[in-house]
């Protein structure tokens, strides 16, 4: 029988609203027989090594992630897990609704841009959505990655409702889940995550005292993460952000393309690096701004944003402001603007100035 | 001295000459201390925020801060603002009557809706300096605000 797996990432924290919606949805798919659902940590917050991340990995079709992040945050952070797939296009109302015409910015050049495995298969299909958000060169599986926000609707049933379209809708793959997961190295301990309403039961049991780290009943820690997560679909490689970073984030893999390499040895709060990005590209998906967020596009909000007029530094003096404070933390010395700004600096501006850029220069040009 | 005034289009934002001025829209007012200043929105800064619904503190008084140094939130009817720094100082206290009701703002701007107070030894802008300074700014805004405001 065919079947689409539903994947739901757990909120951080024990945010009674967030918990209940997850188990609302966890009670009401378990009994859908179209749908197989699982539920997963904080996708963010999981480790490369973690079981419900081979878990991921190891779904074959195609995946609705519900989870309480920007999608495009979620669909680049499974990226980086190795769990890549076309991307699916959910018809759900979102906060930020900008998508379709973002797609298409000019912020992908490709040609040397990225390279894959050798033995990479591209993928004949011709991408189903047109927006070329996949990664040149890369194996792309055939099939779709729905990334839904949790954060969008309180309401179960609109999430139920967006589920069961996209099950009638999709050329769902034909391959059992269970008999797949038998073929794994260990399948009684990613087993687990397609029994949710069990794993729903033992969390709830199982006391933590340590607020902060979500202790799952088999003692698989998941501690909370910090670490930039970078958008393919928009990275340039235009190596910014790895000669901003003095922490040695950034790396480079072995055909020249810009890599999270040391995703912990990144500052806790610290998104610097995404200020830096020519390209908006870097997303921390737990910081409170939705541009740095993974916002898609603008944000939808109505208000008018003033705060450059009430002296807000430019987002390359706040970033080296940010890089600063942690260099300081670590016991070295502070470099302000002097190491890993220059390209933007001495590049004259790409885009045509607006008014605002105008009214600041002026402002900065009186003299105190 | 009467009051100085700068026009935003029809509308006349007042400016005492009683104070002084930052270039980021605050006026300051010497309080009894030395180099202590009253700090508050210029009715240009009120004009363009409009209703202020909420206005919160991130640092804590008695707070040393730099130029541009975030310290605050600040949403009105019309917009949203981080709230920075205006000079290298000390923050002393907060107002505290507007974290109930950030009301005085509207109606008391340069007087009972005074934000917080600030130590410091900047040299800021005399009143007709500051209207030069909105002056230099104003074309370039005013598509802004009639963008935003009409």
């Amino acid at each position: 029988m065919p079947k689409l797996t539903v994947v739901i990432s757990q909120a951080q924290g024990k945010n009674p609203a967030k918990q209940q919606l997850e188990a609302e949805l966890v009670a009401a798919l378990s009994s859908d027989a179209n749908v197989e659902v699982s539920l997963v940590p904080n996708l963010y917050d999981l480790a490369a090594d973690h079981s419900a991340t081979q878990f991921l990995r190891s779904i074959p079709g195609d995946v609705i992630v519900l989870s309480w992040l920007f999608p495009r945050a979620a669909r680049w952070i499974l990226d980086r897990q190795n769990v890549r797939g076309h991307e699916g296009v959910s018809l759900l109302e979102s906060k930020s609704d900008d998508e379709e015409s973002d797609d298409e910015s000019p912020a992908r050049k490709n040609g040397n841009g990225r390279h894959g495995p050798d033995d990479a298969k591209k993928n004949g299909n011709g991408n189903g959505n047109g927006h070329g958000t996949e990664p040149d060169l890369r194996p792309v599986p055939n099939r779709k990655i729905y990334c839904l926000d949790l954060r969008d609707h309180s309401d179960a049933k609109v999430y139920l409702g967006e589920i069961r379209r996209i099950a009638s809708e999709a050329s769902l793959s034909l391959v059992d889940l269970f008999s797949f997961l038998k073929t794994q190295p260990q399948p009684e301990r990613l087993e687990k995550y397609l029994r949710p309403l069990d794993l729903l039961a033992e969390q709830k049991s199982a006391t933590s005292l340590d607020d902060d780290d979500d202790v799952p009943a088999n003692g698989e820690v998941v501690r909370r993460r910090w670490y930039p997560v970078i958008d393919y679909s928009r990275c340039t490689n235009c190596m910014e952000c790895i000669d901003f970073c003095l922490f040695g984030v950034y790396g480079l893999d072995p055909l020249g393309s810009i890599l999270v390499e040391q995703q912990d040895s990144c500052k806790k709060g610290c998104p610097a690096c995404s200020r830096v990005c020519p390209a908006n590209a870097i997303v921390f998906p737990g910081h409170k701004t939705p541009a740095i967020a993974g916002a898609d596009g603008e944000v939808g909000d109505v208000k008018i944003d003033l705060s450059k007029l009430f002296g807000a530094p430019s987002a390359v003096e706040l970033a080296a402001r940010e890089r600063d404070v942690e260099l300081v933390r670590d016991g070295r010395d502070i470099v302000g603007l002097s190491i890993g700004i220059p390209k933007r600096l001495k590049d004259k501006p790409k885009k045509p100035r607006d008014e605002l850029d105008d009214l600041i220069d002026s402002l900065d040009a009186l003299e105190l | 001295m009467s009051d100085l005034t700068f026009l935003m289009g029809k509308f006349e934002a007042r400016i005492p000459t009683d104070r002084v001025y930052s270039d980021n829209h605050l006026w300051l007012q010497a309080d009894d201390e030395p180099n202590c200043y009253r700090v508050g929105f210029t009715a240009y800064s009120v004009r363009l925020l409009q209703d202020v619904y909420f206005l919160e503190w991130s640092i804590d008084p008695h707070s040393a801060v730099h130029k541009k140094q975030e310290i605050g939130e600040i949403e009105s009817s019309k917009a949203v603002s981080t709230l920075y720094a205006p000079v290298d100082g000390t923050i002393l206290d907060f107002n505290e009557r507007l974290l109930d009701d950030p009301s005085a703002i509207n109606t008391d701007g340069y007087g009972k809706g005074f934000l917080f107070r600030m130590q410091t030894e900047v040299t800021f802008l005399t009143p007709e300096e500051y209207v030069a300074h909105l002056a230099a700014g104003w074309d370039k805004t005013e598509k802004l605000i009639k963008g935003q405001y009409n």
